[in-house]
């Protein structure tokens, strides 16, 4: 089955952009956490795109291996968000302003 | 012809004065030993005014023109800026030898007596040797930085010894006085030096280098520097318009008063200009302008010193009038006839000052003379020497001042200069006026006064030790004597005084009979202002009383015009005002200011773009967004365009 | 070759670690510190001696390889113009140590001996970068001093004067390493020192841009007018000796670099400067003198007058020619000893009176006639009254301001009138009227502090007195260097 590959672009450059709207526009950061997997999906959805337009099995591997350190990553994440919202007791991302310097000065 | 002895003889003082220095701050106990300070205070003038006489008789074997010199040592010498410590001695600087040594030594002794009681007597010591020594240094000099050296140390001096009784602020104040306008008048006198320097086309800065080069200096450049080196005399030697230190100057012992702001270190100006003289002749137009200076001086000050009723400050404004007699006629070239009127003068003045200062000691330091009063019966052998001084200065037949100030006058009659001579004879009037109310109302007017006065208690008066009276007399016998050393021709005598100082003097013959004519006429004057004197404090109208000025200009006189006012209002006080503005604004405000701008800018630029960081995550990516957009659309177009 | 030179430098430094590392009793650190300080015044006055006026160039030269790479070398070197500063440094040192004798602090000790080497060391080096290091190397015990040991805002004024000088010492540091890079694109080696830099042939706007950084950094050191504000400040806090060594010496470090590098390597662009440098220190002169009338604090009031002095000798060297340099280097010897000794004895009315303020004083005379003579003195020698060595540098500047022009000649003699605008009546205030309430106890003079005081009095006496004892010295070379300037100077133009 071939489809065109216009298609593939076109979803992909979907899910990255409803995941550039969640980061920057969802304050949840469980939900800007899915945005990013979005975005990342993304990209593993291009990288198998041109892995078989091409005579090059790489961008397939990468693809794959990049799923695995996803996973990983999720692990990770979700276990500093739940350390975060032990600390405020939200997950507003509005709420973690301590690394600015605007403010203070 | 070379000898060692003018060295020895500035030496001498400066040698006594650290000597008596180092054992007043440094011997334990050394502050009490008035003996000691006696030997070598009163010994060195003495031993110098013998050298000096020793001296001055080499010198009068030599020819007229021939000086004894007497190298010391290169002070410094750079490029062509090569400066001897050298001295000598010629006609005019033995007279100024002799005058210094001789009525500085009678000086020295009758301060013994004055300062007795002082317990700064080692300290006055020290400093009247000092400034013995800088006299005899500006004296002896034989080029003219030296000069100027001794001019600024004898300036020191007259600051130490004037803040003296350095206890009560408003001597110090005095003494500042003094030192800042001298050196107003010294910052004249350098920039004259140096003009006069770079204006020197052949080797060497001495007197006599300097006089053999002027001939090929340009004119105005000339007047620039002898109108320069005059700036210095108008401070040193109290003329208009610095002269507002010298009546304050009188807060000084009464025998720094005599020798230094009347007989020797206010003369400088004259002694200066009659040394330039080789200078002065070239350019007769600055010496004119000095001679009106002289004279309006002599005016202002005989006006000032008849409206005055404390007896140094009438002296100290006699001074300066006399001062300015010694500027007419060194002004208008006749140089012999001003020195001799100093040489005159010094004798006379210090007579008048130590006159003045008996009656103050006797008087346990009462200056009033409107208080002191009808003391002649008490003090006579003072009252007696106070006589022939008041008669000397006011120029009667036979006493010195006759002889020296008619001199003058002559000459600026002869000379055509009849305004001066018109402004001389006035003061001639006024001198003989204020000088015979001094002398009538302190010895001769009958003893009144208020119950608080001091005369009327006559066992207060304090008795006077033997060395304050014995130098009178030997200064009145000068007063009364000198005059016949310069005895005019018309006179039977034959000017042996001028002719012996081989200056550079322009000459005007007068007629003997116009001299008669001239003479009798200034002595008419004079009697004159006796008279007028006479009725009014020895025959008054009135009971004798402290005069009290009811108009405006009475008022003004008696205050000196409110120039003491006038200078702080126009300089002192913007001075102070400008430091202040500096400290307030221009230091703190515009440099400061400008630099604090310049980190404000800094800080401003570091505070908004910190502001970038506001620690929302969101607002991060959103910024990323668009970067990266921007950046896609930008490579998007330019490789597009590319291709 | 010869080693002389690089004891002088380093003994105070080697003294200070060896004194360190057993830690010594503050008796033990005191004997120590004066002896280093008098083996360095021996060995100093031991190179004076032997040293030749009449010969060209350096003396003493010590050139070795340090950072080969990069051409930088240890080059220590004398010549007539670091020589007088160097007699003064070494000749101050033990007095300073004098006047601390008592002071148990011993990080003070560590800091003067620290500071010898590093202003010593800054005189004598011939390599730009060395000099560079010496340069600052001898601010930092200055901002320790006044930073620890100062008063009255010492933190902020210690800052201040850091930063002041640091952002002139930056702007030089560039231009020495565009300096020693543009060695290496003409020659293809690189190459700090001096002589070597002199010779480069800059283009002129480059130079005139690397002058600038020269200047800006000495401009600030002196300080000229504009660049000034650090002084009062940072002399108001510092302690008595840091006050000393900042006025007597360091300021005068910023007229040493401009004659030596800025005469010396920027001799054909210098002139664009002259106009500015002039104005600066002339009016600078007079504008201290005015600004310190109305000073009640003693420190700031001479701080002031010794900017107004610095003003004066930077007029003298700008003004290029024998007289006027004669008369600067002169002054930069007689006004150092005259403005240490009047620090010290602020310094001692500090100790005795617990204030500086001159309001808080009078009548010190009445109670302390040997103090009031050393002060009345020192306060002389200020204003350059004749028999002073400062009458003599002032004369020969106003000289030499003559033989440029009348004008200029005469508005360099309002030197005359400069400082005593101000010093009479803060004497009037200070030691003559009825004593007050502060100073009714004052004790004169003891045996240290007159020891301390007579060698500079009795030097400016000698100075004033007998300048053709010490003037020798230095004009020969003096002259040589004029020729070698008027010479680099006209080949450009």
């Amino acid at each position: 089955m071939t489809v065109n590959p216009d298609a593939y672009f076109a979803v992909a450059t979907l899910l990255f952009s409803l995941g550039i709207l969640g980061v920057i526009s969802r304050r949840n950061l469980l939900v800007i956490y899915l945005s990013i997997e979005l975005m990342l999906n993304a990209v593993n959805l291009i990288l198998a795109t041109f892995s078989r337009l091409r005579p090059d099995e790489g961008g397939t591997m990468i693809a794959l291996f990049m799923i695995g350190v996803i996973a990983a990553e999720a692990a990770l994440f979700l276990a500093v968000i739940v350390q975060i919202y032990r600390k405020k007791q939200t997950l507003d991302s509005d709420a973690f302003t301590e690394l600015a310097q605007g403010k203070r000065l | 012809m070379s000898s060692s002895l003018p060295s020895l003889i500035v030496l001498l003082p400066f040698l006594g004065a650290g000597v008596m220095g180092f054992v007043y701050l440094f011997v334990p106990g050394g502050r009490d030993l008035r003996r000691f300070y006696v030997a070598v205070g009163v010994g060195a003038p003495l031993l110098a005014a013998l050298l000096g006489l020793i001296v001055v008789g080499e010198l009068l074997t030599l020819p007229d023109s021939a000086s004894i010199t007497s190298p010391l040592y290169t002070w410094v010498s750079i490029g062509s800026f090569d400066i001897d410590v050298a001295f000598v001695v010629d006609r005019l600087s033995a007279v100024m030898l002799l005058v210094v040594t001789l009525v500085g030594s009678l000086i020295h002794i009758y301060a013994v007596g004055y300062m007795w009681d002082d317990e700064g007597f080692g300290k006055f010591f020290a400093y009247f040797n000092f400034f013995l020594g800088a006299m005899l240094l500006l004296v002896l000099a034989d080029n003219p930085i030296l000069l100027f050296i001794g001019w600024e140390l004898v300036g020191l001096a007259s600051y130490l010894l004037i803040g003296f009784y350095h206890r009560d602020t408003a001597n110090i104040t005095a003494a500042n006085k003094a030192f800042v306008l001298n050196r107003v008048g010294d910052f004249g006198f350098v920039s004259g030096l140096g003009l006069l320097f770079v204006l020197q086309k052949q080797p060497g800065f001495d007197f006599a280098s300097i006089f053999a080069g002027l001939g090929g200096a340009d004119t105005a450049m000339l007047s620039l520097v002898g109108l320069l080196l005059f700036v210095g005399a108008m401070g040193k030697s109290a003329q208009i318009p610095l002269y507002v230190w010298l009546p304050d100057a009188m807060a000084g012992p009464t025998p720094v008063s005599a020798l230094i702001h009347a007989a020797t270190m206010v003369t400088a100006g004259v002694y200066m200009v009659a040394r330039f003289a080789p200078l002065y002749n070239r350019i007769p137009d600055v010496g004119l302008f000095i001679a009106g200076i002289g004279a309006a001086s002599a005016l202002l000050a005989a006006l000032f010193a008849s409206w005055q009723n404390d007896i140094k400050k009438i002296l100290a404004y006699s001074t300066m009038s006399q001062l300015g007699y010694m500027f007419i006629a060194v002004g208008l070239g006749e140089y012999s006839n001003g020195i001799f009127h100093l040489a005159a003068h010094a004798f006379f003045k210090a007579l008048l000052f130590m006159g003045a200062g008996a009656v103050i000691v006797a008087l346990h330091h009462e200056q009033d003379i409107f208080k002191i009063g009808g003391l002649g019966r008490r003090l006579p052998a003072v009252r007696r020497t106070m006589l022939v001084a008041t008669l000397a200065i006011t120029g009667i037949p036979i006493f010195a001042g006759f002889f020296s100030k008619d001199a003058i006058l002559a000459y600026a009659f002869a000379s055509g200069h009849t305004t001066l001579w018109a402004m001389g004879v006035a003061v001639a009037f006024l001198t003989a006026y204020y000088m015979f109310r001094l002398y009538f109302v302190v010895f001769v007017a009958p003893g009144h006064r208020s119950p608080s006065s001091h005369a009327s208690q006559s066992s207060s008066m304090a008795p006077l030790p033997r060395s304050m009276i014995w130098p009178l007399f030997l200064l009145a016998a000068g007063s009364i004597f000198l005059g016949f050393w310069n005895l005019p021709e018309a006179y039977g005598g034959g000017d042996w005084f001028s002719h012996g100082l081989h200056l550079a003097d322009h000459t005007a013959h007068l007629r003997s009979a116009e001299e008669y004519m001239l003479d009798g006429l200034n002595v008419l004057v004079a009697l004159l202002g006796i008279a007028v004197a006479y009725r009014k404090f020895v025959r008054p109208a009135h009971p004798l009383r402290p005069p009290v000025h009811r108009l405006a200009w009475q008022r003004a006189l008696a205050n000196t015009l409110y120039i003491d006012t006038v200078y702080d209002r126009l300089i002192v006080r913007p001075l102070r005002g400008l430091s202040d503005g500096i400290d307030r604004c221009i230091d703190p405000k515009i440099i400061d200011g400008s630099l604090r701008g310049l980190v404000a800018l800094y800080r401003g630029i570091a505070l908004q773009s910190a502001r970038l960081q506001n620690g929302n995550l969101r607002w991060y990516a959103l910024t990323f967004l668009l970067g990266v957009s921007g950046l896609s659309l930008y490579l998007l177009i330019a490789i597009g365009g590319a291709s | 070759m010869s080693v002389v030179l690089t004891w002088i430098v380093f003994l105070p430094m080697l003294s200070a670690g060896v004194l360190g590392l057993f830690r010594v009793r503050h008796t033990v650190l005191r004997a120590g510190a004066m002896l280093s300080a008098l083996l360095v015044l021996a060995l100093t006055l031991l190179t004076a001696v032997q040293f030749d006026p009449q010969a060209e160039g350096m003396q003493f030269v010590r050139h070795l390889p340090w950072i080969f790479q990069y051409g930088i070398t240890y080059y220590l070197g004398l010549d007539a113009l670091s020589l007088v500063i160097l007699l003064v440094i070494a000749l101050l040192m033990p007095l300073l140590y004098l006047y601390m004798w008592d002071n148990p602090t011993s990080g003070y000790w560590y800091n003067m001996l620290l500071l010898q080497t590093g202003v010593t060391g800054a005189v004598l080096s011939l390599d730009l970068v060395l000099f560079y290091l010496f340069y600052e190397t001898m601010l930092l015990p200055i901002f320790i001093m006044i930073g620890r040991y100062g008063h009255d805002w010492n933190h902020a004024h210690a800052m201040k004067i850091l930063l002041f000088t640091v952002l002139g010492s930056m702007a030089m540091l560039f231009a020495i390493l565009y300096l020693g890079y543009a060695h290496y694109s003409f020659y293809g080696n690189w190459s700090f020192a001096w002589q070597d830099l002199a010779k480069l042939p800059l283009d002129p706007q480059t130079a005139t841009w690397l002058a600038a950084g020269f200047l800006l950094a000495f401009a600030i050191k002196i300080p000229l007018l504009g660049f000034h504000t650090w002084m009062a400040t940072a002399y108001a806090s510092a302690p008595t000796p840091a006050l000393v060594i900042l006025s007597a010496i360091m300021a005068k470090l910023g007229i040493y670099g401009l004659w030596r590098f800025g005469y010396g390597i920027f001799a054909q662009v210098l002139h664009l400067y002259e106009p500015i440098l002039l104005a600066l220190s002339l009016v600078g002169m007079l504008y201290y003198a005015i600004h310190a009338i109305t000073q009640k604090d003693l420190r700031k009031m001479f701080a002031y007058s010794s900017g107004s002095h610095l003003s004066l000798i930077a007029l003298g060297v700008v003004l290029a020619n024998l007289y006027a340099w004669s008369g600067s280097l002169y002054l930069i010897a007689t006004h150092a000893l005259a403005s240490a000794g009047i620090f010290l004895m602020i310094g001692l009315i500090h100790q005795r009176t617990d204030t500086v303020q001159i309001d808080g004083l009078g009548g010190i005379a009445s109670v302390a006639p040997r103090f009031a003579f050393f002060f009345t003195f020192f306060a002389l020698s200020i204003v350059g009254v004749p028999g002073t060595g400062g009458f003599v540098a002032e004369l020969l500047i106003i000289i030499g301001a003559f033989s440029v022009h009348p004008w200029l000649g005469a508005a360099t003699a309002t030197t005359m009138l400069a400082a005593m605008l101000f010093v009479f009546w803060m004497l009037q205030r200070t030691l003559f009227g009825a004593p007050v309430p502060s100073t009714v106890t004052f004790a004169d003079l003891n045996r240290r502090e007159t020891v301390m005081l007579a060698p500079l009095a009795l030097l400016l006496v000698i100075t004033g007195m007998a300048p053709s004892l010490f003037t020798p010295l230095f004009t020969p070379q003096i002259q040589a260097m004029l020729l070698q300037f008027v010479h680099a100077a006209g080949g450009a133009s």
